[in-house]
């Protein structure tokens, strides 16, 4: 059997992105600044160019794993539920906001874009970059964006809000917890989230359910947009 | 073991129903549609919360699984990168610098501040 047939057996490539995602997770835990994503990806990377095979080889088998994508995108609803019985006097102001939140942030994205002159399938896969990625990729494929190039903007926008989000928010005033919740949420989906779980149970309600909001939103602004450019 | 896999073919279905949905009728993407039918099913108590939260929590505790190999793919996108790293990057954080100042001054602006936050901060500033 030759290496092209190997890396293309779903068996293999699925079981070999296990394996690296779980040593990745593994590295995460001794030193926390590693990304697990980028981790994960480097030795699938190497081998692939080693042994020179092209990506779509490997991503027969990788197709499984992005398929079930579109269920984690359907369990969001629980944490949205789950944080939303919490929130119920303010989930329409916070709905409000986060809708505005969904569209600022598709119109600046794709604008900045458009103005320093890019391509129009960079623009619309810039659209959906403050979105979680099971959503923010479905937005893309139905602009017409290239999903990859969404994936690392959404896990930048995240790395970003996680890093620096509670520090911007500082500087312009903004402390209260469910404001700080509300902006990570919509900007920085579940890796800005995830880093306010260690500050406050309240920031983090409120960011989870942000996100999954804001994605729905995106993808209905998504929906409308993608009528008019077509 | 039977509750995990119960909730994955709840989740499973749910996300089926949403894409023949979007296959037939509805613009919106299949697994947001399945988003918003667990969302309501929930609400409404057709599904109890307690039957999908072990198969809710795998999936989104190891999404990052699932993104792998689109990731992967970046190394056929070294040309586009490249070239647009310029628009890329500015388009990044224009726009998450515009989301998060929106929205945390609108927050502050619209939900009133909590006992148990810094309210003295954000009244101060209003």
């Amino acid at each position: 059997m030759n290496a092209s047939a190997v890396i293309a057996h779903p068996v293999f490539s699925v079981g070999m992105t296990v394996a690296c995602y779980a040593g990745a997770l593994e590295l995460h835990r001794r030193w926390r600044w590693m990304p697990p994503i980028v981790v994960a990806c480097i030795p699938i990377v190497a081998l692939l160019v080693l042994v020179r095979e092209p990506y779509a080889t490997y991503n027969r088998g990788g197709n499984f794993l992005t398929w079930w994508l579109g269920p984690a995108t359907v369990a969001l609803a629980v944490p949205m539920y789950r944080n939303g019985l919490a929130l119920r006097s303010s989930l329409p102001r916070l709905a409000l906001i986060v809708f505005i939140a969904a569209a600022v942030g598709m119109l600046t994205a794709g604008g900045t874009a458009w103005l320093l002159g890019a391509p129009r399938d960079v623009i619309l896969s810039a659209v959906p970059k403050s979105v979680t990625t099971p959503i923010a990729i479905e937005v893309c494929r139905q602009l017409g964006g290239i999903p990859q190039l969404t994936i690392a903007m959404v896990i930048l926008a995240g790395v970003l809000g996680a890093t620096f989000g509670p520090f911007l928010l500082g500087l312009i005033g903004v402390w209260e917890d469910r404001a700080v919740g509300a902006a990570l949420g919509s900007a920085s989906h579940g890796i800005g989230t995830a880093s306010l779980v260690r500050r406050s149970e309240m920031q983090s309600t409120v960011s989870s359910w942000a996100m999954a909001a804001c994605g729905v939103f995106t993808s209905l602004l998504g929906a409308l947009l993608s009528f008019f450019i077509r | 073991m039977f509750e995990l896999v119960r909730g994955l073919a709840i989740v499973v279905a749910i996300f089926l129903a949403g894409n023949w949905l979007h296959a037939h009728c509805v613009p919106i993407p299949g697994g947001v549609l399945g988003l918003l039918l667990f969302y309501g099913s929930m609400l409404t108590g057709v599904l109890k919360l307690r039957w999908v939260e072990r198969a809710a929590r795998l999936l989104l505790h190891h999404m990052v699984l699932l993104f792998v190999p689109l990731t992967v793919g970046l190394m056929d996108m070294g040309g586009v990168v490249s070239r647009q790293a310029l628009a890329i990057l500015a388009s990044l954080l224009v726009s998450f610098l515009a989301v998060l100042l929106t929205t945390g001054l609108l927050a502050r602006w619209l939900l009133h501040p909590q006992p148990e936050s810094p309210a003295g901060k954000a009244e101060a500033a209003q």
